[in-house]
């Protein structure tokens, strides 16, 4: 997004071409990947045509210009449906824009279409029964998994159907597809981004960021999006830092805390060894690397199922009790179990959380990021359900959602970026965790790994 | 809910006081999902929290 926003601008590249290309990519390829429920051709031409007028005349222009990009499809986007990837809002078009769509569109993107996603945002493995399972472009021999929930903000971008897209994030869903497909995605602080005009999962633990190819990437969008919106209560009123500054590509003294335990010693084995090898790469650019554990992660499971599932339900259960049968089943299944979780659990989740914050901060009291995987696994087959971890078996969505979760419930800054590929060619991604607010740092890490390695660059092979 | 919930009128009693009436069906169909998700909450018990203050929202600044 950054090279076509400078090429936009000096007019080396015309923006109709660039949305041309893409809207001609997504006609070839998207039938088989599924990465869009809704395709805005017309007025992506339209709004690059006016884009090209605006620049041949001279006048200023806003830090996406011409940059065309996607949307999961749960952020409200006025005139154009909005489905939460659900039959049962299939035909919803909100009237007015979610706060994000608008700043993106006040910046100069232009929006291609509505990304495919797990209906509701409720699962990690990236399937959709009603719009087609987004199909993992990284092997086109074995349909895989994207990850979820904003399976097709990764297939997109990883696919080239789209240069950068928005995800959202309750228990991974930015870090889990991002990881999956090759992707870098920043789960901003809570707080950060507003949720106006975004449809909730779970209130409290729902954050909204950018899925890229690049650090500098998301750098340019979290500038764009980020910041105060009287329309979300829990947004900070903090100013917004010039991301793109912050990318100085200096490694030297970052201190960077390797999690172990349960999360680099119950990552697959592949998966562990590309993380170690990355502190070792950090280490050798002058970063100072070392160990540490967090206590409190064994409650972490329990404390996400007590405050998603009480408030997933809260929110979906009118249309539960009158239109239960137009769920996915597998969604329908778990808003129903929290049905059980009672108002003292909900409590003791909130207590954890509080606990699990403490101690993510204490853990960044000395140093400057965090580095763990961000799954524990590479893309399973879609039809898997479980698999072999470091410390054991697991269901395929536990082993998804283990190593996201913490910091969702903690609220602190995390970006997913590649850091190696298996064996058998899938990526695989790990995280940088920041303190509360201090997304530059992570970004400023993320974006000089990324000048270290190629991993993020590298392209799936596609028809 | 208790760990003895694996009993399908248990599980419609629980259903009725959220508010829900569900067939015998869709209750089997959630038992095991159920199971699960009340182990997981009464192993929350056992977290040190007795002096902990339940966060609401992460930090507003």
């Amino acid at each position: 997004m950054t090279d076509l926003a400078r090429m936009i601008a000096t007019k080396a590249v015309s923006p109709v071409e660039v949305v041309r290309a893409h809207l001609d990519r997504i006609a070839a390829l998207d039938r088989d990947l599924r990465s869009y429920i809704t395709v805005c051709d017309e007025a992506a031409l339209t709004a690059a045509r006016a884009a090209e007028a605006e620049l041949m005349a001279g006048g200023p222009v806003g830090p996406l210009h011409g940059v065309p990009y996607a949307l999961k499809d749960l952020y409200d986007t006025a005139g154009i449906r909005t489905t939460g990837g659900s039959r049962i809002l299939g035909d919803r078009v909100p009237e007015a824009d979610a706060t994000v769509t608008r700043r993106l569109a006040q910046a100069g993107g232009i929006l291609l279409g509505k990304l495919n996603m797990v209906e509701f945002a409720y699962g990690p493995e990236g399937l959709n029964p009603h719009y087609g399972h987004a199909r993992n472009p990284w092997d086109r021999g074995v349909h895989r998994m994207a990850g979820g929930s904003s399976s097709g903000s990764g297939v997109a971008v990883a696919a080239g159907l789209a240069p950068g897209s928005l995800g959202s994030d309750t228990g991974g869903s930015i870090r889990i597809p991002s990881s999956l497909c090759g992707l870098t995605g920043l789960k901003p602080t809570y707080g950060r981004v507003s949720r106006a005009g975004v449809l909730p999962l779970a209130w409290s633990m729902d954050h909204v960021g950018p899925m890229t190819r690049s650090a500098a990437d998301c750098a340019l969008m979290l500038r764009v999006i980020a910041g105060y919106d009287a329309a979300d209560a829990s947004t900070s009123v903090l100013p917004v830092p010039d991301y793109g500054a912050a990318l100085t590509g200096d490694l030297k003294g970052l201190r960077v805390g390797v999690l172990r335990g349960f999360f680099l010693d119950g990552a697959a084995p592949e998966v562990r060894a590309a993380v170690e090898t990355a502190a070792r790469v950090l280490a050798s650019a002058g970063a100072v690397i070392d160990e540490v554990n967090l206590e409190h992660t064994q409650h972490v499971g329990g404390a996400g199922l007590a405050i998603v599932g009480s408030e997933a339900l809260a929110y979906h259960a009118e249309r539960l009790r009158t239109r239960a049968g137009e769920f996915d089943p597998d969604v329908a299944r778990r808003l129903r179990a929290g049905a059980y979780i009672t108002g003292v659990n909900y409590v003791r989740g909130q207590q954890v959380r509080a606990l699990v914050r403490d101690e993510v901060d204490r853990a960044l009291a000395r140093r400057d990021v965090l580095l763990a995987p961000s799954t524990p696994i590479a893309a399973p087959p879609i039809d898997a359900r479980h698999v072999e971890l470091g410390d054991g078996p697991s269901d395929v969505r536990t082993a998804l959602v283990r190593l996201n979760r913490p910091f969702n419930l903690s609220g602190h800054p995390s970006c997913s970026v590649p850091c190696g590929f298996t064996a058998t060619g899938l990526p695989v991604g790990m995280q940088l965790v920041g303190r509360p607010f201090d997304e530059a740092t992570v970004l400023r890490a993320a974006d000089a790994w990324q000048r270290l390695t190629d991993f993020h660059s590298r392209h799936p092979v596609l028809g | 809910m208790n760990d003895d919930t694996n009993d399908l009128e248990t599980l419609r009693r629980g259903a009725r006081v959220a508010g829900f009436s569900w067939s015998d069906a869709e209750l089997e169909e959630i038992r095991p999902m159920v199971m699960a998700g009340v182990r997981a909450l009464h192993a929350l018990e056992t977290a040190p929290v007795a002096e902990v203050e339940p966060t609401t929202y992460y930090r507003t600044v």
